[in-house]
């Protein structure tokens, strides 16, 4: 009877899912299918189609590099900010999370468009290198990679912050006074005690901004162009410009593979990782 | 190695609220003092001091020659074991107990050596390879134990180590800690609020309460000379009686309670009594006698309790509730009018306040 009833509270939200992703997911996968016998390779012509050219292939190295970079740089940059942020006391913590949080408020398109601002050829940053003397003409930052990457871990470096912020509160402060009191100066506690507690949060404040910035559509449309293309603005090229639906929907799958992949892998690696569990 | 310790005028504040006042504490070389006293009482105030979680607002610490009070806490060379255990959770027990020995730069064949001998002097040698997740809580307090140790620390301080254990294991541990520590002779800090614990493993025990030490004695001074109303109530002096004193003859010393009831002490006894004075006894040291010659303070009984080796009274003695013990051959009944015998080998003579 209870399972009965726990079955039945649980439809509404099974249908949603169902209708809303499980179907229209399928969908897409199934378009990406070729005909059997039909080609080299059979049913799955469409994606060694999309491996054999070169720009295809470059798209997803580009997004895959700049994902990497991304995620990289806000793991450095979070972490640091966030151990600095979870030493102060307590008042001064939840001002400082507020500040590090505050950006998230704002659509990732306007921030996107800020970079755009300060990032032009007539943008701040230029003038202030000319200003400066350093250069005599304007260096072209927008519509590359770089100008993509930096407005990524922008957007992405407060969610790192909040996920490590959590992690190193978590870790108890009489394992650190034990470390200190073994002998251990700041840097070799942080080292030997501190960075291997958080590995688990690393982990998933990589994965996190991983599968964001590698899905990511916005910025790479405003500041990468369409030379920087990668693969959410190459999906929508496909789809939108093209009206190439079965080659949108193998870019989709793909990037649903790795996605999936990175976030399988990551989440065994963390649970290996995790000394807290036994 | 083993180096005195000593603390001098010591204040400290969490904020603006004071909670050391002026504290000196002096440990000699191999030494294991406790502090003791209920939560608040600055006990553990003072061990944070003297590891340097904490910094004083005035006073000294000292180990031997060396001044510790502004050196951070990762070079004060002293062994912590710490109430939680604070095992590192991702090491396993060998590098937990090996993990000092690192920061000390010990060449790593050489500190799994040690690690390994000390593990094998705490019973623990075959878990070398465990996590502390898959240890239990007395397991845990050896490694804890073993991990201050190893690193030879001229000075090992405890906080709380034993709470977190049963009362078994409670026993076995401290007298564990007591001959670890007496074996390497390493002067000891040792901070708990369990009085058994304390008197039975310390050299002297400093009693503790709101922020200052109220006396710093042997166990056995503690337990039979308080020094104060305070000491005497937390070492089980239940009953304090004011006495004043009306007459002096050699020794013997002839005392009237503010209801009117004499008493005569002896001097030889209980030491110099002074003119006004407060007689502490434990509810053992005041007898209950029906009979009309016995020399007592004159009291009306109330609740009998049984206690096994005898009956105790809860009594109303001239405005003062004592709790007196009774023979087991003569149980009596509430309102009964009897006299409070104190004996004087289990009565202390205190200051008034």
């Amino acid at each position: 009877m209870k399972r009965l009833a726990g079955w039945m509270l649980a439809t509404p939200a099974t249908l949603a899912i169902a209708l809303l992703l499980v179907i229209p997911v399928a969908g897409t996968i199934g378009m990406t299918f070729g005909t059997p016998g039909q080609g080299d390779w059979g049913i799955v012509q469409p994606y060694a189609d999309f491996f054999a050219s070169n720009f295809r292939r470059r798209v997803l190295w580009r997004t895959f590099e700049v994902a990497g970079y991304v995620t990289v740089i806000s793991l450095a940059a979070g972490l640091v900010t966030a151990y600095v942020v979870a030493r102060c006391p307590a008042w001064t913590k939840s001002v400082l999370v507020v500040l590090a949080v505050f950006p998230l408020l704002t659509g990732v398109i306007v921030r996107s468009f800020a970079w755009l601002v300060l990032l032009g050829r007539e943008g701040m940053v230029n003038q202030f290198l000319i200003w400066t003397g350093l250069i005599d003409g304007p260096l072209t930052m927008l519509y590359t990679p770089g100008a993509v990457i930096v407005a990524m871990v922008y957007i992405f470096v407060p969610l790192m912050v909040l996920v490590l912020v959590g992690v190193l509160e978590n870790i108890p402060e009489d394992l650190l006074q034990a470390s200190s009191s073994l002998g251990a100066g700041p840097v070799a506690s942080f080292f030997q005690v501190t960075l291997p507690l958080a590995v688990p949060g690393l982990i998933v404040g990589a994965v996190l901004v991983f599968t964001a910035s590698f899905t990511s559509y916005a910025t790479p449309a405003l500041l990468g162009g369409t030379r920087q293309m990668m693969m959410g603005t190459f999906l929508h090229q496909s789809a939108m410009v093209r009206f190439d639906w079965p080659g949108a929907a193998v870019v989709a799958a793909i990037m649903l593979a790795v996605i999936l992949a990175t976030v399988l892998v990551m989440t065994r690696l963390a649970k290996r990782l995790n000394p807290m569990a036994t | 190695m083993t180096l005195p310790l000593t603390i001098e005028n010591i204040t400290a504040h969490y904020g603006s609220t004071k909670v050391l006042e002026d504290l000196s504490l002096s440990l000699a070389e191999g030494e294991l003092v406790s502090l003791l006293g209920a939560s608040g009482c600055g006990k553990t105030t003072t061990l944070r001091l003297v590891a340097g979680f904490l910094q004083p607002t005035s006073g000294a610490i000292r180990l031997g020659s060396k001044d510790l009070t502004r050196l951070p806490a990762h070079q004060r060379d002293i062994g912590l074991v710490f109430q939680n255990y604070a095992l590192f959770p991702h090491l396993t027990v060998r590098e937990n107990v090996a993990f000092g020995l690192k920061q000390r730069k010990v060449a790593s064949a050489e500190r799994t050596k040690r690690a390994d001998a000390m593990l094998d002097r705490v019973g623990l040698a075959h878990l070398a390879d465990r996590l502390p997740a898959a240890l239990s809580g007395g397991q845990k307090q050896r490694v804890a134990l073993a991990r201050a140790l190893v690193i030879e620390p001229p000075l090992l301080m405890f906080d709380e180590p034993l709470s977190n254990l049963d009362a078994k294991l409670r026993v076995d541990m401290r007298v564990e800690i007591r001959q670890l520590q007496r074996a390497n002779g390493t002067t000891a800090l040792y901070v708990t609020h369990d009085q058994e614990e304390a008197f039975s493993i310390s050299d002297r025990v400093a009693i503790m309460h709101q922020g200052r030490i109220m006396q710093l004695d042997t166990p056995e001074t503690l337990y039979q000379r308080p020094a104060n109303a305070f000491v005497a109530n937390f070492v089980g002096f239940e009953n304090i009686v004011p006495l004043s004193v009306t007459a002096r003859n050699g020794a013997e010393v002839t005392a009237r309670s503010d209801s009117g009831a004499e008493l005569t002490l002896s001097q030889d006894q209980l030491g110099a009594i002074p003119d006004r004075f407060l007689l502490a006894t434990r509810p053992d040291g005041l007898q209950v006698s029906t009979d009309p010659a016995a020399v007592g303070l004159p009291a009306e009984l109330g609740l009998r309790t049984y206690l096994g080796r005898a009956y105790q009274y809860q009594a109303q003695a001239g405005g003062l509730s004592l709790v007196a013990n009774g023979p087991l051959s003569q149980p009596l009944e509430t309102g009964t009018a009897a006299k409070l015998v104190p004996n004087p080998e289990q009565c202390a003579i205190l200051q008034p306040e």
